[in-house]
């Protein structure tokens, strides 16, 4: 079994619903999230905005939003390992992970999620949170 | 009943704007301190004007109020306080984090829900921690209008539940999730609140059918969140000193109905009738009197003689001067703005009705909680005019449906149970009442859309999203709604937007309003003009108290002509409650001639 991190941007919801659009990407991934947890997997999920300690205790993500800034969360890392970062991978895409995970590639998508992630945004920046 | 017969550990008091909230929370304070016990006072009220009432300074934390031995005053800001809590979140992280990470942060700690969250975590230290009042005998709370009010109250019960069925720790706890610490107060905030033996909940209203409505409507909702023990005070009952007078008359008979007609769950409570006051509850020595047998009688301004000097300023012009203005445009969106109770819906209405007789398009639409847009048209139909109401619970319902419509369809059980969990979180009932506002702003593209705004936090939390999405929209630009992209821009196009910022002639409102200026003209958005709202100034009356009110209102009046640059109309108080097409026909009329006019 394995331990999977993520470290997302600064939101308020882990499934992105309180935005002004809904964007199926984080309900879906959270969800899967769910999934894999109950398979035994230890699931760890931070937040800049509230879990700020998380990421300065973390050399690996100090240093790339040192060098890359926040646009490079989410981050997920397994087993010490960063996987993917920039986007939200799906099940197929955890369980390829999960599969040849410790494999240390990085994974990057360029497909931009729906849901505008940064900034005001806990709530897709309706400034409710 | 005198004012603080059986009074409880803590008393609360609810209502709405110019009901008089403060003055009868800051009588019953200084009534118990005079009485002997140590009292704290405290208002988490954003437009607080504790300190105008009572005469004194007081700050964000307990302050001794001058000339009353054993009452404290505590002031609670909850935009100080929010300030005050994104530090206490970001500060750690400052030169240990990267800048843009640190101001990422800051960001998430701007919006609404953390000044909701702030004000309601400093009022739940006072209230579900004994330790820090354990020094007074009594606690009183001068809270914030009634729909912030029920916010505030709401949340614990909401929050706490949410807390224990949120397993997955990962799930839509937003900026609580830093005051998880707290739930333990928050528990007993909340069963304070519903322990008849240690609170009060003191609903306060004047004697009007919708003032009734509204404190009845208050009255059930937090009767249905366990707050049982409930009073009513009828602040600002009127006897006519002259049946002939026609103003008068009607005044007196207006409450006289209003009261006869009481909601039955509010005929039930325990009440204590408060007289009008003609000149305002200032000073602790006013604060005294208020309720007591002396005090009764509507010429009741003990000592102040009765030399009324009818100023020769001129009073504003008529709304029908400001339809014209508004009419010029074509389309367009009107806002009417304001706190709850200075009858933004009859001031908004009265436009639209004036607007569609006129043979425009026009379109009325209330996000109010506390409206009655519909029962103020009394049902009739004019043409042209069609009305609606932004009832958020709806909103909130059409948005859930849709979220699980479109994200949740493709999820198994787990996942939508995640999914739903997080629907209930505080923020989805601002957002989707956001989204409906917006849409209806959209609408005035080819026709006239007439808003009645909910109070001023609300609103100013509208417009604070809006600035927040349009922020958000200029950096990312895709797959926001048209009508969320192009809001603020039209809100500030004063050729698309009118925005009518309606207030009483009296100190609160005109004040409460100053403050709502401010914060529009800070969010870039130009006030077109006031409306001072059911001024008896233009009336003729040679009731005594009637004419000590005309020359209490016309301070007022100078102010708010200050206020507006000039640009203000007046709608004179009507002897008939406006209802219907016709009554509110002729409030965009020509008013009575002014007084200076009768020689």
């Amino acid at each position: 079994m394995s331990r999977i991190q993520i470290f997302d941007r600064a939101m308020c919801c882990s499934t992105g619903v309180c935005g002004p659009q809904v964007d199926n990407v984080l309900p879906r991934f959270a969800a899967d999230l769910d999934w894999l947890a109950k398979q035994g997997h230890q699931i760890e999920r931070y937040n800049l905005a509230q879990d700020a300690g998380q990421f300065a205790g973390n050399a690996t993500i100090q240093q790339k939003l040192a060098s890359e800034g926040v646009e490079c969360l989410p981050v997920v890392i397994i087993d010490d390992v960063i996987v993917g970062q920039g986007d939200y991978p799906d099940r197929d895409q955890l369980l390829f992970w999960l599969g040849k995970a410790p494999s240390g590639e990085v994974a990057t998508t360029s497909k931009p999620t729906g849901l505008p992630v940064t900034g005001d945004d806990c709530c897709g920046g309706s400034g409710c949170c | 009943m005198p004012l603080t017969e059986n009074s409880t550990r803590h008393l609360f008091f609810t209502g709405k704007g110019g009901v008089g909230k403060t003055s009868m929370a800051c009588a019953t304070a200084v009534q118990l301190a005079h009485s002997g016990k140590r009292v704290l006072l405290v208002s988490t009220d954003p437009a607080s004007n504790l300190d105008e009432v009572l005469g004194c300074r007081l700050g964000h934390t307990p302050t001794p109020v001058d000339g009353v031995d054993g009452l404290d005053g505590i002031n609670i800001d909850p935009q100080i306080a929010a300030a005050e809590y994104r530090e206490r979140m970001v500060q750690p992280y400052r030169g240990v984090l990267p800048d843009a990470a640190v101001r990422s942060m800051e960001e998430q700690f701007s919006g609404s829900c953390t000044v909701e969250i702030a004000a309601f975590d400093e009022f739940a230290k006072l209230l579900g921690d004994d330790t820090a009042t354990s020094d007074y005998d009594h606690v009183v709370f001068d809270t914030a209008p009634t729909g912030h009010t029920l916010r505030l109250l709401t949340l614990p019960s909401a929050w706490s539940g949410f807390m224990e069925s949120s397993t997955t720790g990962a799930s839509c706890l937003g900026p609580l999730a830093g005051l998880q610490a707290q739930q333990a107060i928050y528990k007993k905030t909340v069963e304070a609140l519903g322990d008849g033996d240690q609170t009060t909940l003191v609903l306060v209203t004047r004697p009007e059918t919708s003032a009734f409505a509204e404190a009845a409507r208050s009255s059930d909702e937090l009767r249905q969140l366990g707050v049982l023990n409930q009073r009513l005070i009828v602040n600002g009952v009127f006897t006519a000193s002259d049946e002939g007078d026609r103003v008068a008359a009607a005044m007196q008979k207006r409450g006289d109905d209003a009261l006869e007609q009481m909601p039955s769950n509010l005929a039930e409570l325990p009440r204590l009738s408060v007289a009008l006051s003609p000149s305002g509850v200032m000073g602790i020595d006013r604060l005294r009197q208020v309720g007591r047998a002396d005090h009764e009688g509507s010429g009741a301004d003990a000592g102040s003689p009765l030399e009324v000097s009818l100023s020769s300023t001129e009073l504003p012009g008529d709304l029908s001067d400001l339809i014209d203005g508004i009419a010029d445009k074509g389309r367009g969106v009107v806002l009417a703005m304001g706190k709850g109770g200075v009858g933004k819906t009859t001031v908004a209405s009265a436009v639209a009705v004036a607007l569609a007789r006129r043979g425009f398009d026009v379109h009325l639409s209330t996000t109010d909680p506390a409206a009655h847009v519909a029962a103020t048209l009394a049902s009739e139909s004019l043409e042209r005019l069609t009305v609606d109401r932004i009832d958020p619970a709806a909103e909130v319902e059409a948005y859930r449906a849709e979220v699980l419509a479109t994200a949740g369809d493709d999820l198994d059980e787990n996942g939508r149970a995640l999914l739903e969990e997080d629907l209930r979180s505080p923020c989805t009932e601002e957002i989707a009442v956001f989204r409906a506002f917006a849409q209806s702003v959209a609408a005035g593209t080819d026709r006239f859309v007439v808003l009645d705004t909910a109070p001023t936090g609300h609103t100013i939390l509208l417009l604070d999203s809006a600035m927040a999405y349009h922020r958000e929209v200029s950096r990312q630009g895709s797959e926001v709604p048209e009508s969320v992209q192009q809001l603020l821009p039209r809100l500030r196009d004063p050729d698309f937007t009118q925005v009518l910022i309606v207030t009483l002639p009296e100190a609160t409102p005109v004040h409460e309003a100053a403050k709502l200026q401010e914060d529009l003209i800070r969010a870039e958005i130009q006030p077109t003009a006031w409306v001072i709202n059911q001024s008896i100034a233009p009336l003729e009356t040679t009731d005594p108290a009637l004419q000590r009110r005309q020359s209490h209102e016309q301070a007022y009046i100078d102010e708010v002509k200050a206020l507006s640059g000039g640009s203000v109309a007046l709608v004179p108080w009507q002897l008939e409650p406006p209802t219907g097409v016709d009554a509110l026909s002729k409030l965009g009329q020509r008013h009575h001639a002014p007084l200076q006019s009768r020689s």
